[in-house]
C-alpha cells in the first residue's frame, strides 16, 4: 500500500511540468517566425509584409489553458532577442517591441476568451467568425498603436507615428490570419488522431499543392514589366484555393493560403510580380490587401462547408440514437421479463436457504450451492443491464474489430424475452469460425436488433410452431454474412422500399428503422439486402467486409 | 407428501424453485419443456403443476389445452416474468387455478399451491 501511494508522488515531482514542452516550443517556433517575418522585408527602406512571431504565440496561446499563459509569454522572450539582436537595434527598441508583440498575443486571446469557450474551431462559423474579429482584426489593430507609439516614444527611425501604424498593422493582420487558423486546425487535427488517408488522398493533396503553388509562381513572382496587369492573373489561384476548400475542408484551405502568400510574398519582396509599385509601403499595402481579401471569403467557404456537414453528422447521429431508444422502448415488456427470470431465481434461491438454516444449520456444502447460483443468477441480471445502457448512451461512433458471432448472441441476449414472450424460437446457426469485421459495436448491435425485431413482428400471425427465427453467420472472400431469416408472409413491394425512409407496414411504426439500419451498414462498407425467400419468409442480409484474419 | 411438478424453460429458475418448494416440505420435480412434462405426468401424475407462461415451442397456454382435452387437468398455478393485462384471464379460462407474477413470493406460491391442492380433485379432473 505504501509503495503504491509513494510512486505516483516521486513520479509527479520527476514529470516535466505541463507548460514546459509548450513553452520550448514557443521558444523555438518564435524565433523561426521572426526570421521568417525579417525575411519578408522590402528593402531599401525596410517594410514588413507579414509577421509572424505575435501570431503563432497568440496561437499557442489559445491552445493552452490561461494559467500556463505567462511561461509561455516568458518563452517567448529568448526568440525575440536572439532574432532581434542580430538586426542592430538598440535594446530597449528590442524590449518595447517584445512588449507590443505580447500586447497583440494577449489581447487576441484574452478577447477569444471571452467570446468562445475552448479553442476555436475551424467547423464553426461562428468560432471562426469571432477568431477573425479578435484575433486577425482586433488584437493587431489594437497591439499596432502600441507599438507605434514605443517606437515614437523611444525614438527608433525616422518614420511619423501614422506610416508606423499603416505598414505595421498589415503586416499582423495578415500574419494573424494566415498563422492562427494554421496552427488551430493542426493542432485540431493531431488531437483528433490523424485519420488513415488512402494513398490517392495524399496524391490528390500533393497535386493540389504543387499546383497553387506554380500557378502563384506564374502569377506573382515573374518578372513583369508591364505597368499593366489583366485581373485574370489574380484570380489564377481561385480554383485551386475552392479545391482546398471544397475536398480538403478548413485543414487544406488554412493549409493552402499560407503557401499561397509565401509565394506571392517571395516574388513581390524579390521585386517581381504584379504588385511591384513606386513606394515599398504601396507593394506591400496593395499585396497585403489582396492576399487578405483572397483568404477571408475562402477561409469562411471552407468553414460553412464544415459545419454543414458537422450537422449533418450529428443529426444523423441523433436520429441513430433517437431510433434506437424507441426500439428499446418497444422491448420493455421482453427485458423486464428477462430482468424477472433472475430475480425470480434469485428470490427463490435465499428463501431456500432461509429454510436451510432454520431447519439443517449444519448442512454449508447446500449453502454454498444456493449463494453460488445466486451470484449467477444476479450476474445474469447484470449483463442485461450492462447491455441496455450500452444500447441507450448516445456517443461518438467508436470502431474496433468485433466477432460477429459474439454480436449475434449479445443481440439474441438483448431479445430473448421478447422473443421469449412472442413465443419465437430463434434458432442461431453461427459458422464455428469467422473473420472479424471493423465497426461500431452498438450501431451493428442495432441493425441487428432492428431485424430480428422486424422478423419477430412478421411472424405475430404465424401458427405458433411456424414462429421460427433463424440468425445465420457464415464467412465467403473477403466478406461476413449475418443473415436474418423469417417465416412470416415475407412483402410485397419491391425490395427497396423497405429501406426508404417512412415506409412502414407497422401501425406504431416510424418506418426509420430499416432505413436507418442501411445507412449503418454502409457506413460500415457493407450492403444490407431483402429477400423473399422461395418456401415463405423473408430473408434479410447484411454483407460486411472481413479483417483479414491474423495469423 | 404432496407431489409438485414444476415446468419452466429457465434452468435457474427451475432449480431454485424446486429447492425452495423441497425446502419447503414438499416433493418437486422440476421440466423444462411442456412435453417433457406430459410424458412424465404419464407415468406419475402431479398433485399441483407451477407452470411458465412462456417458452420456446409449448407455451404455458398450449399445455394446459393438452391436458384439458386429454383429460388429464392437473391443478396450475401459472407464473410469469412477463404479465399482460388478458394474459390472467386466458389462463384463468384455460383452467388455471392461480396466476401469479414472477417474482415469486413464497407465502403467495405455497398459498396459491396449498389452495389448488385443496379443491376437490373431481373439480379439476372433470
Amino acid at each position: 500500500m505504501d509503495a503504491h501511494t509513494a510512486t505516483p508522488g516521486v513520479a509527479a515531482a520527476l514529470r516535466p511540468p505541463r507548460w514546459l514542452l509548450p513553452a520550448l516550443a514557443v521558444a523555438i517556433g518564435y524565433y523561426v517566425a521572426a526570421r521568417l517575418g525579417m525575411a519578408f522585408t522590402l528593402h531599401p527602406h525596410p517594410i514588413s509584409t507579414l509577421w509572424p512571431p505575435n501570431a503563432l504565440l497568440l496561437a499557442a496561446l489559445l491552445l493552452t489553458a490561461g494559467r500556463d499563459w505567462w511561461w509561455l509569454l516568458l518563452a517567448a522572450l529568448p526568440g525575440h532577442i536572439a532574432a532581434e539582436l542580430q538586426s542592430g537595434v538598440p535594446t530597449v527598441m528590442v524590449l518595447g517591441w517584445y512588449a507590443s508583440n505580447c500586447s497583440e498575443a494577449l489581447i487576441g486571446a484574452s478577447l477569444l476568451r471571452v467570446f468562445v469557450r475552448g479553442v476555436p474551431r475551424l467547423d464553426s462559423l461562428r468560432d471562426t467568425g469571432i477568431l477573425l474579429l479578435t484575433a486577425a482584426l482586433a488584437a493587431p489593430v489594437f497591439s499596432t498603436f502600441i507599438d507605434a507609439a514605443l517606437v515614437r516614444l523611444i525614438g527608433w527611425g525616422t518614420s511619423t507615428y501614422w506610416d508606423l501604424v499603416s505598414t505595421r498593422l498589415f503586416s499582423n493582420a495578415l500574419a494573424a490570419l494566415m498563422v492562427v487558423p494554421l496552427i488551430l486546425a493542426w493542432a485540431a487535427w493531431l488531437a483528433a488522431g490523424p485519420a488513415k488517408m488512402r494513398g490517392a488522398r495524399y496524391a490528390e493533396a500533393a497535386a493540389l499543392f504543387s499546383g497553387l503553388l506554380a500557378v502563384c509562381l506564374l502569377a506573382f513572382a515573374m518578372p513583369h514589366s508591364d505597368a499593366h496587369t489583366a485581373p485574370a492573373v489574380f484570380y489564377a489561384p481561385l480554383p485551386f484555393l475552392l479545391w482546398a476548400a471544397v475536398r480538403f475542408g478548413p485543414l487544406g484551405v488554412v493549409s493552402a493560403l499560407p503557401a499561397m502568400a509565401v509565394a506571392t510574398i517571395w516574388g513581390t519582396v524579390h521585386g517581381l510580380g504584379p504588385f511591384t509599385t513606386e513606394t515599398p509601403q504601396d507593394t506591400a499595402r496593395e499585396m497585403q490587401l489582396f492576399l487578405i481579401t483572397a483568404s477571408v471569403p475562402l477561409l469562411l467557404l471552407a468553414v460553412a462547408l464544415a459545419e454543414r456537414s458537422r450537422i449533418e453528422r450529428e443529426s444523423r447521429s441523433q436520429l441513430t440514437h433517437l431510433s434506437r431508444v424507441a426500439m428499446l422502448g418497444e422491448l420493455s415488456g421482453g427485458i423486464a421479463h428477462e430482468l424477472n427470470q433472475p430475480l425470480t431465481a434469485i428470490l427463490a434461491n435465499a428463501q431456500a436457504a432461509q429454510h436451510f438454516l432454520a431447519n439443517k444449520p449444519g448442512e454449508r456444502a447446500i449453502l454454498s450451492e444456493i449463494l453460488q447460483d445466486i451470484i449467477l443468477a444476479d450476474k445474469r441480471a447484470g449483463d442485461v443491464i450492462d447491455r441496455l445502457r450500452a444500447m441507450f448512451k448516445r456517443g461518438e461512433t467508436r470502431t474496433e474489430a468485433l466477432d460477429p458471432n459474439r454480436l449475434v448472441r449479445d443481440v439474441m441476449s438483448l431479445a430473448h424475452g421478447d422473443m421469449t414472450t412472442r413465443g419465437i424460437e430463434v434458432v442461431p446457426r453461427l459458422a464455428a469460425s469467422l473473420p472479424e469485421i471493423r465497426g461500431d459495436r452498438i450501431q451493428l448491435q442495432q441493425v441487428i436488433l432492428n431485424l430480428i425485431v422486424n422478423a419477430a413482428d412478421a411472424m405475430s400471425m404465424c401458427a405458433p410452431n411456424d414462429r421460427v427465427l433463424t440468425v445465420h453467420t457464415l464467412a465467403t472472400k473477403g466478406r461476413v454474412h449475418i443473415n436474418v431469416i423469417d417465416r412470416g408472409p415475407g412483402f410485397t413491394v419491391a425490395s427497396e422500399i423497405l429501406f426508404e425512409a417512412f415506409y412502414t407496414t407497422k401501425p406504431q411504426g416510424l418506418g426509420l428503422g430499416l432505413s436507418i439500419s442501411k445507412s449503418i451498414v454502409s457506413a460500415h462498407g457493407g450492403r444490407l439486402r431483402a429477400v423473399t425467400r422461395k418456401g415463405g419468409g423473408a430473408a434479410f442480409l447484411i454483407t460486411l467486409p472481413a479483417l483479414a484474419r491474423r495469423p | 407428501m404432496p407431489y409438485v411438478a414444476i415446468v419452466d424453460d429457465e434452468e435457474p429458475v427451475r432449480k431454485a424453485l424446486k429447492r425452495l418448494l423441497r425446502a419447503s416440505g414438499l416433493e418437486a420435480e422440476s421440466y423444462a419443456s411442456g412435453k417433457h412434462f406430459l410424458e412424465a405426468s404419464a407415468l406419475r401424475r402431479p398433485d399441483c403443476l407451477v407452470l411458465d407462461l412462456h417458452m420456446p415451442g409449448m407455451s404455458g397456454l398450449q399445455l394446459m389445452h393438452e391436458m384439458r382435452a386429454a383429460g388429464a387437468m392437473v391443478p396450475t398455478v401459472v407464473i410469469t416474468a412477463y404479465d399482460e393485462p388478458a394474459t390472467r384471464d386466458q389462463c384463468l379460462a384455460a383452467g388455471a387455478a392461480a396466476y401469479l407474477r414472477k417474482p415469486l413470493d413464497e407465502r403467495l406460491l405455497l398459498n396459491a399451491i396449498s389452495a389448488t391442492m385443496k379443491r376437490t380433485p373431481k373439480e379439476n379432473h372433470q
